[in-house]
């Protein structure tokens, strides 16, 4: 682009031949608006980063369905091979418990019906059931806590949507009431243009009488006045009408909160009492697999020892199995987690995909740099109908004469808006 | 080294773009035309042949896709280049002579009023003359449009072909080098972000350094060579007692070429 020149040469000079030109490019950046065009461009540019990085880009809502879909599916895989697991050893341990006994019980020369042995029998199947049921209850009890943390995970995720959601709204509003406010100061100024230049012109006239001079700058001061005080008003009104929305943004956030926590609690009630029949079921059924056959309990007493450390045996050995089936199944569950937290993440932004805003913000950026150079062109027209020029040019590669309009409609742009 | 984004006649043409409008209210005396693309290219004929070419490029797309299943990047690269000339040989054929009778008739309402150079509509602010009215009437005419009897008269608007520009040897060099850079940059600064997945405001970072790196290597390498093609551009203007130089591509007919003097400059 051609650079600009103090000294300007006539219009009637062979060197302009009544032509002219203004670089675009720079008076754009004086223009009030050009904060507001740089934030939209960053705003791209910021997004162009996700662009960047492979796969940073949000899923869509069936990739997101699809992908929920076979994490559920996953997730009951995973439950039922653990409860298999479980049923199976389960079944295993009790019958070689049981075949222990008898093999106690023979070499006791006692039979495997002996009624001596009965009670102690039953007693020893008491404690086997009493410690089903406290690792059936500790079970629980770490299932509660696991809900109930994904409950409380899942209202902060919540509140933190709603007020993004409020924020993200509050800011849209903020962006438009803002792009009105500079559209009407744009206009009002435009409006009040020509009087403005004539004062200006008058004003600069050297020859000027000190009552005119003050007659025309009290003129501009009150054309100045006036437009601020239209603004003004305006930003009054507008500011205004950002706290009632604020507040009303507020107020549906915390409805929408106190329905969807609700919910939220429900659904965590509803699947505690689910466990919780499960559990005493899986007891039920793991209690009545473990009670040993009935045994005589007329036996001596180091028989009685043998069968009460056969039974502590097989019992430790398989809370001790069926722990590493459940700490498997529950690494398992733990990874799914996750999984689902990181899809429930996309879904957080999948609601626009980075293209589209990307799209929008284009659009939107395009739209108001078309306005900004519309009005410049406009100022720049004004100018050179003033300078007498015959033809303006912008986007010049270079110039060797002409008229550099540039600064003139620079400060045009500038005090239209001061 | 781009200096700017241009639209060629054709291009905006074809693409019927939506141009913003010029305050040209302003003298007629200047011996500069200018002509809205746009609304030539929204004409009934240059619309329906568009529709044609579309079609046709519709045609091939699904063909290409068909033909370059399970080829070699070699092979799939050679089949571009011949469905390419496929479908530029089908835009010439139906849009050639169209353009053809545009251009005859531009050459015709400028001999008529004198003018020396025809640009664009876009790059006018102020003043000039438009013809944009005449030609239509003359393109939507049925009989054939004559070729003016003179050539343009010389005039004091200049332009060059950039394209041409770029292709002076340390220009071309330090836009290569550029590129190269460029591209090794953005494979490091994607190494990066999947390095910081989940931190964004380490990915911001990257980006912000990226891009930064870029204009710096910028402002190093290419910028110098933008001043002296600028100061190249106004020297010899000067000698042809030029005022304004412009792009090519903003040039409809006649102006001055001073290209080859440019890229003499530069050597």
């Amino acid at each position: 682009m051609a650079g600009g020149c103090a000294h300007q040469p006539a219009v009637n000079d062979p060197n302009v031949r009544g032509i002219g030109y203004v670089r675009v490019d720079d008076v754009l950046k004086t223009h009030p608006l050009y904060g507001q065009l740089s934030q939209i461009q960053d705003a791209i540019d910021a997004l162009g980063l996700n662009a960047l990085g492979p796969g940073a880009v949000p899923q869509s809502q069936g990739d997101l369905a699809r992908q929920t879909q076979e994490l559920n599916r996953e997730l009951q895989q995973a439950q039922a091979r653990a409860n298999q697991i479980i049923a199976q050893k389960q079944q295993d341990y009790a019958r070689r418990e049981q075949q222990a006994i008898n093999a106690a019980l023979a070499s006791a020369g006692a039979g495997t019906n002996g009624n001596g042995t009965v009670q102690q029998m039953q007693g020893t199947a008491q404690q086997q059931a009493q410690a089903v049921t406290a690792q059936a209850n500790a079970n629980f009890q770490a299932y509660q806590q696991s809900v109930i943390a994904q409950d409380n995970a899942a209202v902060r995720r919540l509140q933190q949507q709603l007020s993004d959601r409020a924020n993200a709204a509050y800011r849209q509003r903020a962006t438009a009431l803002q792009e009105q406010e500079s559209q009407a100061s744009l206009e009002i100024s435009q409006q009040d243009a020509a009087r403005r230049l004539d004062l200006r012109m008058k004003l600069g006239n050297l020859a000027l009488s000190d009552a005119d001079r003050k007659t025309y700058r009290d003129q501009l001061a009150a054309l100045d006045k006036s437009e601020s005080d239209k603004v003004a008003a305006m930003r009054k009104r507008d500011a205004q009408t950002l706290v009632a929305y604020q507040a009303q943004l507020h107020a549906q956030s915390e409805n929408a909160l106190r329905t969807q926590v609700a919910q939220i609690h429900a659904q965590t009630q509803s699947k505690l009492a689910s466990r919780h029949n499960e559990v005493s079921q899986q007891v039920t059924a793991q209690i009545q697999g473990l009670q040993p056959q009935p045994v005589p309990s007329n036996l001596p007493q180091s028989t009685k020892d043998k069968i009460a450390q056969i039974d502590s045996q097989f019992k430790a050995q398989f809370k001790a199995d069926a722990q590493k089936t459940v700490q498997q199944y529950q690494q398992t569950k733990a990874d799914l987690d996750q999984q689902y937290a990181a899809l429930q993440g996309a879904d957080g932004s999948a609601g626009g995909a980075a293209g589209t805003k990307i799209a929008q913000l284009q659009h939107q950026r395009d739209d108001l740099y078309n306005k900004m150079v519309d009005q410049i062109k406009r100022d720049a027209a004004a100018v050179a109908a003033k300078r007498g020029l015959q033809v303006v040019f912008m986007n010049v590669n270079a110039a060797a004469g002409g008229i550099d309009l540039t600064d003139d409609v620079k400060k045009d742009i500038e005090s239209l808006h001061q | 080294m781009n200096i700017r984004r241009v639209i060629p006649f054709s291009a905006a043409v074809l693409a019927a773009a939506v141009i913003a409008t010029p305050a040209a209210i302003g003298a007629d005396l200047s011996d500069v035309g200018f002509i809205d693309q746009a609304a030539i290219g929204a004409l009934p004929q240059f619309t329906r042949a568009n529709q044609e070419v579309a079609q046709y490029k519709s045609q091939l797309d699904g063909q290409f896709q068909a033909a370059i299943r399970g080829k070699s990047d070699a092979d799939k690269s050679r089949i571009a280049g011949q469905y390419q000339q496929k479908f530029l040989d089908k835009q010439r054929q139906v849009l050639g002579p169209l353009f053809q009778k545009a251009q005859v008739a531009i050459a015709q309402v400028s001999s008529s009023k004198g003018l020396s150079v025809i640009v664009d509509k876009r790059i006018v602010v102020y003043g000039g003359q438009d013809i944009t009215k005449n030609v239509e009437d003359l393109v939507n005419g049925s009989s054939a449009v004559a070729p003016p009897s003179s050539t343009p008269p010389p005039s004091e608007i200049g332009f060059v072909d950039q394209t041409q520009i770029d292709q002076v040897p340390k220009i071309k060099q330090a836009n290569d080098d550029f590129v190269k850079f460029a591209q090794q940059r953005r494979a490091d600064a994607l190494k990066q972000m999947q390095g910081a997945k989940k931190d964004a405001q380490k990915q911001q970072q990257i980006f912000q350094d990226y891009q930064k790196t870029l204009t710096d290597q910028q402002n190093k390498t290419l910028k110098p060579l933008v001043d002296q093609t600028r100061d190249a551009m106004s020297k010899v203007a000067q000698n042809k007692h030029l005022i304004l130089v412009v792009d090519k591509n903003d040039i409809i007919f006649g102006g001055t070429d001073i290209t080859k003097d440019v890229q003499d400059a530069l050597k």
